[in-house]
């Protein structure tokens, strides 16, 4: 194939705007697939991606369009709209010169779409605005092409309308991108070089490296060479996806596609890394930054004999999920498991989701934390990925969070309520402008820890669904924080331990007394909840001792009757943890995360 | 663990007069129209026993049984003399309304030889009657004990803790029942369960429940009360002047066997835990159509079985003796449940005395809470 006929675009937006809907166009109009096999957002091909209506993995597709006297090859990759599965635009855009840059005709520019937009830009790609959905009744086209100018500047580039469900625009927009997408350059007779953009993981045939052949032409037989992974293999196969799996005999510069070494596991590929000949000497591409674990959270199988199965489940899933990460630990509290890192909390979900499919184990889950840095007095420094390793308060000479910088997009009338939201959450402003004469664009700078609970859920609510944020992290930055640990009867229980700012301590340290109050059960004893910073008790609760509790009558038809009631709290318990003598049940363990009623 | 045949056996009568607020037993109110239909059912029933059986302990429970006519009562107490023969020396006990005391009614109980009465009293406390929604007056107790002097054994019911009740109140219930001393005593703290009158004016904050504290204190009054005047308490609800324990109900708590025919009756017989249709009138069509109205069946054997004789045997006050639990079980106490009985003892719920093992006065007060641990 001519480089002069090949197409890289990725197909960008923000969430829900209809981007996987658009690539069913796109393989319908194009033939790829016969309207048999066509069905809805047929990318989204994982059961998780199916069950909730989102698309969590980027793909790619390659396409034949005849246009005029032309075959052309259109590699698209249709990509995720989630805040969490940013890198995966990211890695996407590295493999294309082009992207459609989606907008729904009604919602207008979102967060996600500034944020995706500003990204294609710095990747240097020709951009294809396109307003989606125009069948809408109440699309309002013209103003969103006014936002979408007002936003990007992109006054020159004619706008196209299209509506993916209907089919309304596909050919225009073909035409569009045959013109304004420049062709891959790169010499496919010169050294081999390509990409290494993601991978997954088939049960049969081991991991599936996806790739973007950057120089020279790469061949089944051929000996390769992952430069920074430092391993060597032999090509078994290459192909493109159209969108199932198709052998073929060569990838040249420009071409996306696939290749099957017999490696088994995708620990051992790294995303942008540079794949090239075996022995070769080339200069390795630029590779692009390691997805970033931005939450994490203590996992405990709630039977320490599951402990093992727990591990195996875990690293099944790093075997198709390699953003996510894991570690043993222990806790005195709940006994041997793991601490997870997460993309965010939609991918820390999806996660625990796929474990609880795919393993029996009955898991525990802790309140999920960001990554904190500590510097200590004698000059020490330490990353923070969990409440127990945060020293003592004496020891502290500055405690550091991370900080993102949060873009609010938001019809004016709710700039109020968010600005209040921000401001409760000790933000700082940084700018607001008007987008249209009816939209803003407010930026915070705010703490990680802040946004990743429930900040999305209060925008929403707040702005009755319209507003819509996006973030990226812009550092650390020191802070007024300490550990809040939290006393059952005396003994710290270490995995109820968080971090938070001083001055939301009090307010926390109640609110999870209380729910912990809620949750333990009363005991034959009297039971004290406590909230402490070092030594000092800042609440307390206590869970009043049983007076009585004795059943009066107990006759014939009464024993198998008491028996099962006895019997269902027997089971209760079994699955409570057991701190000096209170049983805990599980479900205390996310208590922490209640905030208290100041947020409400 | 060998299964001997049942050696004692209860009988359901379901009808009352009315439903007690509070009352959320197997009963059917104000369907006199069914007792002939039932008696019938009653006897189907029995005739699947093939043949008569001995027993030693027979208790005819309710409802009220007394809500039968008399003559409907004969024909009660003529089958269960068929059915269930008595040994010499054996405990045959009827539940009775106070209103349905009178000489045709004992002459009746002495001539089938009846030997136990007891009476659903509740109390002497005529707002606390009204409120329990019970017809009878507190002189007609006073009358019923005149009445039943010829019975050897007459138990009363008392409840407390109903709502508004001062522990003086109970005091002086307590001391109206002592009067009359009789051989036995079963005392309840009134419970609010679901499905009763009383539940739904609970919920609608109609009705308050007494004050957890408040309730403990009526209770160790009555042990302190009781104890003083004789009666020995010997489970967690029932008193007797010595000699007077129930035997019948011993049956239950020492895990032996028992037949139990009516509708809700359970019986526990080879090992299988048995219940009937707990609606009066599935469990008479059942019957008649020839039916099995048995609604739920299950096999306890093997630890189960051994940890139920063990939680329900410590709710006797005299706890346990090692031997005979080794002997009734094959297993020792030590090896089920060693551990956890070991932790209450530390915790000051159980004890050892006098080489048995039981509650101590604190453990018993909140004993529902040990009995998840055991079983
Ligand atoms: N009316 C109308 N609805 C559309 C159109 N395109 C997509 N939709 C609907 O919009 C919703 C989201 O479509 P998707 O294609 O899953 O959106 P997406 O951008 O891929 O979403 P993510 O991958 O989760 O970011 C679906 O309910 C589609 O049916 C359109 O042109 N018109
Ligand atoms: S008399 Fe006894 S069985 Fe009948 S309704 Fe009243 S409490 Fe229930
Ligand atoms: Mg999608």
């Amino acid at each position: 194939m001519d480089c002069r006929n090949i197409r890289n675009f990725s197909i960008i937006a923000h969430i829900d705007h209809g981007k996987s809907t658009l690539a069913d166009r796109l393989l319908e109009f194009t033939g790829t697939v016969s309207e048999r096999e066509l069905k809805e957002q047929m990318l989204d091909d994982m059961q998780l991606e199916r069950d909730r209506g989102i698309t969590i993995k980027a793909r790619s597709v390659s396409v034949e369009y005849k246009h005029g006297n032309t075959t052309y090859q259109l590699n698209l990759i249709d990509t995720p709209g989630h805040v969490d599965f940013q890198y995966e635009v990211s890695r996407a855009l590295t493999c294309c010169e082009g992207a459609l840059l989606l907008v729904d005709a009604f919602q207008g520019v979102e967060a996600q779409t500034v944020a995706n937009g500003y990204n294609a830009f710095d990747h240097d790609l020709a951009i294809i605005p396109v307003i989606n959905k125009i069948d809408l009744d109440y699309a309002r086209v013209d103003e969103v092409v006014e936002e979408i100018e007002q936003q990007f500047g992109l006054g020159d580039a004619e706008v196209q309308k299209v509506s993916a469900k209907e089919g309304i625009g596909i050919e225009g927009l073909l035409e569009a991108v045959i013109e304004h997408v420049p062709p891959p350059t790169g010499d496919p007779a010169a050294e081999l070089r390509a990409m290494v953009f993601d991978s997954h993981y088939d049960e049969f045939r081991g991991a599936i490296t996806y790739i973007r052949v950057m120089e020279g032409t790469i061949g089944k037989g051929d000996k390769i060479q992952f430069v920074r992974a430092g391993s060597v293999h032999d090509v078994i196969e290459i192909g493109q996806f159209t969108p199932q799996q198709t052998p073929c005999d060569a990838l040249h510069a420009g071409q996306v596609g696939y290749v099957i070494c017999n490696i088994k596991s995708l620990d051992m590929i790294h995303i942008g890394d540079t794949l090239c000949l075996n022995k070769s000497e080339v200069e390795p591409l630029p590779g692009y930054q390691e997805p970033k674990r931005m939450v994490y959270c203590g996992l405990y199988p709630s039977d320490g004999q599951d402990f093992k199965e727990l591990r195996d489940a875990l690293g099944r899933l790093k075997i198709n999920d390699p953003s996510f990460e894991f570690e043993a630990e222990t806790s005195e509290a709940l006994g041997f498991g793991f601490r997870c890192g997460f993309l965010g909390l939609l991918h820390m979900e999806i996660v625990q989701q796929r474990l609880e499919q795919e393993s029996d184990v009955d898991l525990i889950q802790t309140a999920p934390n960001v990554t904190y840095e500590v510097t200590k007095k004698d000059g020490t420094e330490m990353r923070i990925h969990r409440p127990q390793e945060v020293p003592e308060p004496g020891d502290i000479l500055e405690f550091r969070q991370p900080i993102v910088r949060v873009n609010f997009i938001t019809p004016g009338e709710y700039v109020g309520a968010i600005m209040k939201l921000c401001n409760e959450r000790r933000g700082v402003q940084q700018s607001q402008e008007y987008i249209s004469p009816t939209r803003m664009m407010l930026c915070y700078d705010l703490p990680l820890a802040e946004v990743i609970y429930d900040l999305h859920d209060k925008l929403k609510s707040a702005t009755r669904g319209y507003g819509t944020m996006d973030y990226e992290i812009i550092g650390y930055q020191a802070a007024d924080l300490v550990r809040m640990d939290i006393l059952v009867n005396g003994n710290r229980v270490d995995a109820l331990s968080v971090i938070c700012h001083r001055a939301d301590s009090q307010v926390r340290g109640r609110a999870v007394c209380k729910k912990l109050k809620q949750e333990i059960d009363r005991h034959m004893f009297e039971v004290a909840v406590q909230a402490a910073i070092g030594a000092k008790i800042i609440a307390r609760e206590t869970v009043r001792a049983l007076r009585k509790n004795v059943t009066a009558k107990c006759y014939g038809g009464d024993i198998s009757r008491k028996k099962k009631l006895w019997a269902k709290q027997r089971e209760g318990k079994k699955r409570m943890k057991s701190i000096g003598s209170v049983d805990i049940p599980q479900k205390a363990f996310m208590a922490v995360l209640d905030k208290g009623q100041d947020k409400k | 663990m060998t299964m001997p045949v049942p050696r004692s056996a209860y009988i359901h009568v379901p009808f009352c007069r009315h439903r007690c607020g509070y009352c959320n037993f197997t009963v059917i109110a104000g369907r006199d129209d069914l007792h002939a239909s039932y008696l019938q059912a009653l006897q189907m029933e029995l005739e699947t026993l093939g043949a008569p059986q001995e027993m030693e302990t027979v208790f005819l429970g309710g409802g009220t049984p007394t809500q039968l006519h008399p003559d409907e009562l004969r024909r009660l107490f003529d089958l269960i003399a068929y059915w269930f023969p008595m040994v010499t020396e054996g405990e045959y006990t009827i539940e009775a309304n106070p209103e349905d005391i009178d000489e045709e009614s004992v002459a009746l109980f002495q001539e089938y030889g009846v030997n136990r009465v007891s009476l659903g009293g509740q109390s002497f406390d005529m707002d606390k009657l009204t409120l329990l929604e019970r017809s009878h007056q507190p002189s007609q107790l006073e009358q019923c004990f005149t009445l039943l002097k010829s019975i050897p054994s007459v138990s009363m019911d008392l409840i407390f803790g109903v709502p508004g009740e001062t522990l003086a109140q109970w005091s002086a219930d307590l001391d109206s029942l002592l009067i009359f001393r009789p051989t036995h005593i079963s005392t309840y703290g009134l419970t609010i369960e679901k499905g009763t009158s009383f539940w739904s004016r609970f919920e609608r904050g109609d009705l308050l429940e007494v004050d957890e504290e408040l309730q403990r204190q009526f209770y160790i009054e009555a042990r302190q009360r009781l104890s003083a005047a004789g009666y020995h308490h010997y489970e967690v609800s029932n008193f007797a002047r010595p000699g007077f324990e129930c035997r019948h109900n011993q049956a239950y708590w020492f895990g032996d066997p028992y037949f139990a025919v009516g509708p809700g009756a359970a019986s526990f017989v080879n090992g299988y835990r048995e219940v009937n249709h707990r609606s009066t009138t599935t469990y008479i069509s059942k019957v008649l159509a020839g039916e099995s109205p048995v609604a739920e069946s299950e096999l306890v054997s093997g630890e189960e079985l051994h940890r139920e004789v063990l939680v329900f045997a410590l709710r006797r006050l005299d706890g346990i003796n090692p031997d005979w639990f080794f002997q009734k079980t094959g297993v020792t106490i030590e090896s089920l449940a060693g551990d956890q009985i070991t932790k209450f003892v530390n915790q000051g719920l159980l004890r050892w005395h006098d080489g048995r093992l039981c509650l101590t006065e604190e453990g018993l007060l909140v004993s529902d809470s040990l009995w998840p641990y055991l079983l």
